[in-house]
This record gives structure tokens, C-alpha cells and sequence, in this order.
């Protein structure tokens, strides 16, 4: 069989430069991340008794199961990694900081005009779309893992307790999410021209997705819209408690980043590339 | 072998090298057009930017695409090298149709965006070994361009001057040993001196059999350097020439000063009176006319030739007859 078609079109070379391009942004926030898991973690014996207090207030308790999502748990160490490292800064910050780059990827080329002399190579459009996404994956396993190691590590020296395979599980299930917030971004960034404009747009998505999901907690009435939202299929209290992943929600994270590089390399192909 | 059916007997025989080779290669032999436009037509919107243009670029020549700014010539460039879909009409490079092969074409095409935009976070020569991995092949050219149009790789590309930029833009389009080069306005930012060392350049790629296809909106150096010109104006194609025909088409002014003002003159349909001058526009030979102007007292004469901008103008101004 033939495969220089195949070794023509997946040299990978606009993925190389993709990573190379993000190198400096993953290295300071696999730092910052790394920085912030310590913090967290190592926070939890001075908070352990003011959470259990804490968690005696009904209201209170209620305010933060948006947050953590069904568990009610942020009590016990995994709770409170929950609740603190993965809810928050995990799902909402790094996920804003994954959408802003992803959502620059093809826009900053066309704003600033290199799409022309990209583009007169011998390289198809379908190509720079997979190309630019496959260069973005590095990125998120290299904060997602080595973020996972520090909280590992920070877990041993306070004395706490932590399965390394359930936390191994937990890091495993953010990149289908990470990977959607990317497919998601790239659509976006195929659309808008304009880089600014189209990372400020990922990040209202993402954002107004979060509160979505954060609503669907307290109204019984709209408990459906959370189905809306990317961070209604990342749970990571189960994985972190007991290795359990719900797989319709990676089914469904996986759907939608396929769908939206479907999507991204049919509106791109058709697109012109103005001026 | 034998037939099955009716015992037949024959031979098959294999193809050989040359064979194949020749069918494989069928375009450099054969087709001499390296680029065809077809009813070509693009708008966006409700602007009609290229009006169903066609023309041909033959094999080895310098092909000039002259026109003002707004005139189409970015358009149509960017539909030859697939960023923009035509409305209508066709287009082959190399005898592909761009439409379904445009992927392959630019393998063998060189090209030089009007508004240059290079990676300004790279050094020149990590731009350089971008693009060299993405064109999958030898750079035979590579160390010659360098020499010809020095540029300090070593340094980040955003702290370049425009022409330093622009040689770079030279650089990667020939690189490669393309067998077409797509300019858009190329000597854009280049000073004087480099301009001549690039049409300089370009003659000598001229010689080794390269084509290419040079937009301008500036007549002199379209005369300078090719072989034939289209004339684009508000995307209709309103002229398409080799240069020696629009040179000769270009004809001489002729004004006379004479004791009097004869009538067998002044009544010339190309002649008009002018404070007393009589002012003849002639194309092509002035041997009769100065036949007829010896009969008189000559006071005083001027011969003037027609600049090629005046021609430039007069198709500009839809004044072509």
C-alpha cells in the first residue's frame, strides 16, 4: 500500500511549530499550576477543622455543592482537592487559559496575515486545522501530569493520603475535557478573524458555561441545563474517591471535540482568506 | 499467453522507463501553458472585485499583470493559489485544475503575498527551517538566494527592515526551484539599488526556463522585465500585449510651428491646433506625415514619443479604442 499520500499530509511539521510557539505559555503555567496545587494541598491541615465547621451551616454547605458538584464532600482531603484545586482552578482558570491560546490558533495567523505564505506551501487547509489541534495537546498533558505529581508529592510530606491510581484516573479524565475546551476553541478561531475578539468569545462561552452548570445545582427547574455545559461531564470527586470515571460524560467530551474539528475543517475549507 | 476463450495468442508487454516517465512528466513537454485562467470571476458581496477574466502564461516567460491598486490583481492571484473560491470560471496550473488540486500545484509554485507577513517571533533562519520542512524538498537555490540577497538570519525577523523582509519574501518563494513564481507586487519596499539586483535576478531566472507571473501597478518596471502584459482595470481584463506590441502601438507626438496654417494639415483627423502649433498623434511610421509637413516653412518642430504611461492612462480611462 501507498502511503506517501498519508506521510505527505501528516508530517506533522505546523504541529512541531504549534508546540513550539506554546512552549514558553506551558512552561509558566505547568510552574503556575504546579505552584498552586502545593499551595492547596498543603493549605488542607490548617483547614480541615474550620471546613468540618463549616460544613455544620446548611447554607453554606448548599453554596458549595455548586461547586463540587453532587459529592456534598469537602470535608475529607479528596473533598476538599476537589472542591478547591479541580473545580475551581483546574475546570474554570486553567480551562480559560487553554480556551484563550486554542482560540488564537488559526485567528492570529489570518489577522496578522501569515495564513498567506503558510497557506503557499504544499500544505491543505484540512492539514493546518489538525496540525494546529494535535500541537495544542502537548500543552495540557504537560501542566495536567506534572500538576499531578506535585499534588502527589505535596500529599506524602503533609501526611495525608492520596490512591495514586485514583489521582492518576482524575488527571486521565481532564484531558477529554481539555481536549473539548481546545475543539471547541479551534471552531471559534476559524470563524473569527480577529484574535482578541475570538478568545474573549471562547471565554464567555466557557465561563457562562461553568455558571450554567452552577445554576442546574439550585433550581430543580432548569436542572437540565447543566447538560449545556462542558463542566457538567468533568467530575473528578468520583475519580479522585474511588478510580470511577463516568464514561458517558468522556463520551460525550470526546463527541464534541471530534465534532467541533469536523466542524472547524469544513467551515475553514470553505473559507476565504481574505486580505 | 493464451487466450481462455478463443486460444488466442499474444504478448504483454511491460512499459519501459521512458514510457512512463514521459506520461508522468506530461506537462513540461506538452503543455506549454503553465498557467490558464478561465472566465475567471470573482465578487464579494455586492462588489464585483474580477469580471470573468482569461489568459494564458506561457512556459518560461515573465508575464506582467499590471494594474492600479483596486484593480484585481490581489484577487485573481488569490484565486490562482486557492484562498479565495472563484464565482465562476476555471483556472490550470501546470494543466491541473486548481479547484481539486490545489495542494499538489503549490509544490511546484513559489509566491510572494502583496501585504508580506512573516513570523516576526523567528529568527530568519528558524523561519527559513520552518518552511523548508514544510516544503518537503531540496532548497537548490537556498545558499545562491543568500548570497544574492544577504539578510542577517541570526537576528529575529520583527527587528528587519521592509526590505529585509521583502528579501526574505524572495528568498522563500525561489527557494525551492519552483517551476512557477507568483509576485504580488514584489519591488514594493525594496530601495533602488535592490530593485535592480532584483530584476537583475529575475532576467537570469528568466534564462534557466523559470515563469513567473509579476503584478504591478508601476509600467516601467513591466517593461523592463516582460514578455507580455495584461492590463487589469476595475476587474476587466482591458489589454493583453507583448511589450513590443504595446511599445509599438505607443506612436510619437509630433508638434509643428509653420508659416501659416494649411488646411491639407489641420484637417487630418489626428491633428488639432494648439496656440499655433499643430499637434499630430501617429502610431506606427511618421514617414508620410513628414513628407507632407516638408511641403511648409518649418518654424520649429518637436518630436515627442508617447510614454507607455500615457497608454497605461489611456486604457485606465477606458480611452482604448
Amino acid at each position: 500500500m501507498d502511503f506517501s499520500i498519508i506521510k505527505r499530509i501528516f508530517r506533522f511539521k505546523i504541529a512541531v511549530q504549534t508546540v513550539k510557539e506554546n512552549m514558553k505559555a506551558t512552561i509558566i503555567f505547568t510552574l503556575l499550576f504546579s505552584c498552586m496545587a502545593a499551595m492547596y494541598s498543603s493549605f488542607y491541615p490548617m483547614f480541615k477543622d474550620l471546613l468540618a465547621d463549616m460544613a455544620e451551616d446548611p447554607e453554606f454547605a448548599n453554596f458549595l455543592v455548586g461547586f463540587s458538584g453532587e459529592s456534598g464532600d469537602f470535608v475529607s482531603y479528596v473533598g476538599f482537592l476537589n472542591l478547591e484545586l479541580y473545580s475551581i482552578f483546574f475546570v474554570l482558570i486553567l480551562g480559560i487559559i487553554v480556551a484563550f491560546i486554542a482560540a488564537t490558533i488559526i485567528s492570529k495567523e489570518i489577522e496578522s496575515k501569515t495564513i498567506d505564505l503558510l497557506m503557499s506551501n504544499p500544505v491543505s487547509r484540512m492539514q493546518i486545522i489538525i496540525e494546529r489541534f494535535i500541537g495544542l495537546i502537548p500543552m495540557i498533558l504537560f501542566i495536567n501530569f506534572i500538576t499531578m505529581f506535585v499534588v502527589y508529592g505535596v500529599t506524602f510530606a503533609i501526611g495525608e493520603n492520596i490512591d495514586f491510581f485514583n489521582l492518576f484516573i482524575a488527571h486521565l479524565y481532564a484531558v477529554p475535557y481539555f481536549l473539548a475546551v481546545i475543539g471547541i476553541a479551534l471552531l471559534i478561531s476559524t470563524i473569527i478573524d480577529e484574535k482578541m475578539k475570538s478568545s474573549i468569545f471562547m471565554i464567555a462561552i466557557l465561563v457562562g458555561m461553568f455558571f450554567l452548570e452552577y445554576i442546574s445545582h439550585f433550581t430543580s427547574d432548569y436542572k437540565n441545563i447543566g447538560f449545556l455545559s462542558l463542566t457538567h461531564f468533568y467530575k473528578p470527586y468520583n475519580a479522585l474517591k474511588s478510580g470511577n470515571v463516568d464514561a458517558n460524560g468522556v463520551i460525550v467530551l470526546l463527541s464534541v471535540t471530534i465534532v467541533s474539528i469536523v466542524i472547524s475543517i469544513i467551515y475553514f475549507d470553505r473559507k476565504d482568506i481574505k486580505v | 499467453m493464451t487466450c481462455e476463450k478463443c486460444d488466442f495468442k499474444g504478448y504483454y508487454r511491460f512499459k519501459t522507463v521512458e514510457e512512463i516517465f514521459e506520461k508522468s512528466d506530461f506537462y513540461s513537454s506538452e503543455i506549454s501553458n503553465v498557467l490558464e485562467v478561465r472566465n475567471l470571476r470573482k465578487s464579494y458581496k455586492d462588489v464585483l472585485a474580477v469580471n470573468s477574466i482569461s489568459f494564458n502564461v506561457k512556459k518560461g516567460e515573465i508575464f506582467g499583470f499590471l494594474g492600479p491598486n483596486g484593480a484585481g490583481k490581489t484577487t485573481t492571484i488569490r484565486v490562482l493559489l486557492g484562498y479565495l473560491r472563484p464565482n465562476a470560471g476555471e483556472a490550470f496550473i501546470f494543466g491541473k485544475n486548481i479547484k481539486d488540486n490545489i495542494v499538489d500545484i503549490r509544490k511546484n509554485v513559489g509566491y510572494i503575498p502583496g501585504e508580506l507577513a512573516l513570523y516576526e517571533h523567528l529568527t530568519g533562519k528558524q523561519f527559513l527551517d520552518y518552511f523548508s520542512s514544510l516544503r518537503n524538498t531540496d532548497l537548490p537555490l537556498l545558499d545562491n538566494l543568500l548570497e544574492i540577497f544577504e539578510l542577517p538570519l541570526d537576528k529575529k525577523i520583527k527587528t528587519y527592515s521592509k526590505g529585509m523582509k521583502q528579501k526574505m519574501g524572495i528568498i522563500q518563494a525561489f527557494m525551492d526551484d519552483p517551476d512557477l513564481v507568483i509576485m504580488d507586487e514584489p519591488t514594493l519596499g525594496l530601495d533602488p539599488l535592490l530593485q535592480q539586483k532584483f530584476y537583475k535576478f529575475l532576467r537570469e531566472e528568466k534564462k534557466k526556463g523559470r515563469t513567473m507571473f509579476f503584478s504591478s501597478h508601476i509600467l516601467s518596471e513591466v517593461d523592463k522585465i516582460c514578455d507580455r502584459v495584461a492590463v487589469i482595470r476595475d476587474g476587466d481584463l482591458v489589454a493583453l500585449e507583448s511589450i513590443e506590441n504595446l511599445k509599438d502601438k505607443r506612436g510619437k507626438k509630433i508638434r509643428v510651428k509653420l508659416v501659416g496654417e494649411p488646411k491639407e494639415l489641420t484637417i487630418m483627423k489626428n491633428a488639432k491646433v494648439v496656440d499655433g502649433w499643430i499637434e499630430f498623434e501617429t502610431e506606427g511610421d511618421i514617414d508620410p506625415l513628414i513628407k507632407k509637413i516638408s511641403k511648409y516653412t518649418v518654424l520649429d518642430i518637436e518630436i515627442q514619443e508617447f510614454s507607455l504611461e500615457d497608454i497605461f492612462m489611456r486604457y485606465y480611462s477606458g480611452g482604448e479604442e
